[in-house]
């Protein structure tokens, strides 16, 4: 059977848009800021997105956290996350790191045969750190600006570029193509749900203390979003810091400083 | 006037040697600074050691001893500054400290009692930009970056950058979205820090 029977030109179709869409949209420079035309409608899902979480997925977690051993749930990471090593690799080749590919290529082998499946990760032990690559990460190494700032029902923060990103993501997996060609659809879901579980159990606090200390929570985790996507786009590496614009300022300082 | 060539390279030489040195001991002198204020903070907002507020106390201390509080605040505010009266001004002033001091022990917190080591420095621009990685048994450690300012007294820190998130960056974004929602008004950003505040008290 054609294994590409199952990617329908719908599908195709959808992600040129969005890759067109977010490609035409790259802006000059690296601004500070993400626009968010769709503010009113991002707010909506975003509330009801809240709404879901604080009813299922965050008691779901919590108990998901409660009632497995943390060496556990680090397995069950740990084994996602080597799932995911084609799709990585994909990346770290399109952005043609040949030595993230290498990294990648041997934390596979290492933590599907030592590790077991990927159950355990002894490869961080031998030096062979995991970098997270998507292809919306691949595209903003390209140049490619994040376009407008999305909030997706249920999966949370996003840009046109990186939801672009994940629908190319999902033809770099070959779980997919397995599920897709033996009707095991839902497989993928599965997965996605136990992953974004697991990402939520190790959030709890941190996202409580985030609502209780913010005035706007909406605009932190949209600013947050965006810092951390072009942080890991540069892969943490110089410039680490995101730049301010202080020229403006500056002036004013001068002005503040006579006055007072 | 030949012969004053070789003087003038060795002038040159001479200055650009000196003020290097210069840069270098002050870049060392800032990274001090960092390393022993960042394993205080952390060390003070060990959880277990004291109440809450006796928590924010301390840390409030630190903070108004190692950070530039007045030109955070007016970044956050960023070009709503320019628009604010000056009794606006002095109210955000105020507010703001509070409402960084709490963000900043609950958002950091969360490394109490950690060590903080220092990897590296550079300068950029006006400020010294100084690389710590928090250190945690077991997990891979936690790169914080610290824009430390020296104006014409001590040096003091401007903005902390959490893997790559800053502070700074998501405080101004906070309160441009609020002050936009509330039709450009700096008014709606101190009604909402007020409610804050006095939700704390």
């Amino acid at each position: 059977m054609n294994p590409f029977s199952r990617i329908s030109p719908g599908r195709v179709f959808a992600a040129t848009a969005l890759f067109a869409l977010a490609a035409c949209s790259t802006p000059g420079g690296e601004p500070t800021q993400i626009s968010d035309p769709l503010e009113p409608i991002n707010r909506y899902i975003f509330a009801a997105n809240l709404a879901v979480d604080t009813t299922i997925l965050e008691p779901v977690a919590t108990l998901y956290r409660d009632v497995v051993p943390d060496p556990a749930r680090d397995s069950v990471r740990n084994f996602l996350r080597n799932l995911e090593s084609p799709v990585v690799l994909a990346n770290d080749v399109l952005q043609r790191d040949m030595d993230a590919a290498g990294v990648t290529t041997k934390r596979f082998f290492v933590n599907t045969t030592l590790g077991i499946l990927g159950l355990f990760d002894p490869a961080t032990d031998m030096g062979l750190v995991r970098r997270d690559e998507d292809f919306g990460q691949t595209l903003g190494t390209y140049g490619v600006g994040p376009g407008v700032y999305l909030v997706l029902p249920i999966l949370g923060p996003s840009s046109l570029r990186d939801a672009a990103g994940n629908f190319v993501d999902y033809y770099f997996d070959p779980l997919n193509y397995y599920a897709d060609n033996t009707d095991r659809g839902h497989l993928t879901l599965l997965r996605a749900g136990i992953r974004g579980v697991d990402a939520r159990a190790r959030t709890i606090e941190t996202l409580d203390e985030i609502e209780r200390t913010s005035i706007d929570f909406y605009a932190t985790i949209r600013s947050l979003y965006h810092q951390r996507r072009q942080s890991d786009i540069r892969n943490g590496s110089a410039p680490s810091l995101p730049r301010l614009d202080l020229t403006g300022d500056a002036e004013e300082d001068r002005t503040a400083s006579l006055e007072n | 006037m030949m012969r004053l060539r070789p003087f003038f390279l060795a002038l040159v030489l001479a200055t650009t040697f000196s003020i290097g040195a210069v840069a270098q001991k002050a870049q060392a002198d800032t990274e001090e600074f960092i390393a022993s204020l960042g394993d205080r903070a952390l060390q003070v907002l060990v959880v277990d050691s004291q109440s809450e507020t006796e928590r924010e106390d301390a840390f409030r201390e630190l903070l108004s001893e190692g950070f530039d509080l007045r030109l955070i605040g007016r970044y956050a505010l960023g070009r709503y500054w320019r628009r604010a009266t000056a009794e606006q001004r002095s109210e955000y002033a105020k507010l703001f400290e509070d409402f960084i001091v709490e963000t900043y022990v609950a958002r950091l917190g969360e490394y109490s009692g950690e060590t903080l080591s220092v990897v590296s420095s550079r300068p950029d621009d006006q400020d010294t930009i100084v690389t710590s990685e928090i250190v945690r048994e077991g997990r891979p450690p936690i790169r914080v970056d610290w824009r430390v300012r020296r104006g014409e007294g001590e040096p003091k820190i401007i903005d902390v950058v959490v893997e790559g998130v800053s502070m700074l960056l998501t405080q101004r974004d906070e309160f441009a979205s609020v002050i936009q929602r509330s039709g450009g008004n700096v008014e709606g950003l101190l009604a909402r820090l007020r409610e804050k505040s006095g939700a704390a008290e």
